[in-house]
């Protein structure tokens, strides 16, 4: 895009983050979809960042050891 | 027994009754509490500890509760602060330089590393190793890496992040947004190496 010309893209790219966390206005969500039912370039995006936060989650998962569970439990007050 | 004693012994029994409770629904966050705490230290151990005191305090500090408000965002503000009375130690601020990088440019950059050999652009996401993943959150500054993880990881809103880190939320969406690029900047640049 050259000039200071108006492009969807960005603006669609600029909403990415703020529409995945829901906190855009009900009135930017539909500018958002209208672009994006429309858009097969910012879909793959959205669809890639939507499959990239559920990868870090998952890649930063560590479980609990069980050993520190109890752990836990025994700090409780005594009854 | 007389009025008063009776009288005391029933708020005995009350107080009892909501500790047991108070305690066994914050049992129930422990797992999301150590998921959490794994990622703000570097080693299991330490997490293990940093969850143990958690505990220990909130337990000691049940009465400071209220109850009906956000347990779960009470005990992470527990957590955090711990973490940061551990001595963590205290880092330059990084440096503020603009990063270009746009929103969408570690798909840009993954489709672009991908586009010779392999024709499956079905899943993208796949070209990253966990390994990276981990290394480039641990390697986030920590006041980024703190917002990062309660958002992403704990699904806490920007104002439970704000007030559990004693933060304006104009300053949890700051880091958030500079802490998931510098993630992403980080990836890019692993995913590039090992292509």
């Amino acid at each position: 895009m050259s000039g200071f010309a108006f492009d969807p893209c960005d603006k669609c790219e600029q909403m990415m983050q703020p529409y995945l966390d829901r906190v855009l206005t009900d009135a930017e969500v539909r500018e958002a979809e209208v672009h994006l039912d429309g858009c097969e370039y910012c879909r793959k995006r959205y669809r890639f960042e939507v499959e990239f936060r559920t990868f870090v989650r998952q890649a930063v998962a560590e479980p609990m050891p069980p050993e520190l569970k109890e752990k836990l439990r025994s700090l409780r007050t005594p009854l | 027994m007389s009025d008063a004693s009776e009288s005391s012994a029933r708020q005995l029994a009350t107080d009892a009754r909501d500790r047991v409770r108070f305690e066994e629904e914050a049992l129930d966050l422990s797992d999301q509490v150590y998921g959490v705490a794994r990622r703000l230290v570097p080693s299991r151990e330490e997490a293990e500890d940093l969850v143990q005191e958690t505990y220990a305090r909130a337990f000691r500090s049940w009465r400071s509760f209220q109850p009906g408000t956000n347990l779960r965002a009470w005990l992470f503000r527990i957590l955090t602060n711990l973490n940061i009375d551990r001595g963590r130690k205290v880092q330059r601020t990084p440096d503020l330089q603009p990063l270009e990088e746009s929103d969408y440019f570690l798909y840009n950059k993954l489709e672009e590393s991908g586009a010779d050999g392999t024709p499956d652009q079905r899943r993208v996401v796949e070209r990253l190793s966990q390994n990276d993943a981990v290394t480039a959150l641990a390697d986030l500054p920590h006041d980024f890496r703190d917002v990062v993880l309660l958002v992403d990881l704990a699904d806490f809103t920007y104002s439970d992040a704000a007030q559990i880190l004693d933060i304006p939320i104009g300053t949890v969406m700051s880091r958030l947004h500079r802490g998931r690029r510098m993630l992403k900047g980080a990836l890019a640049t692993s995913a590039a190496d090992e292509s």
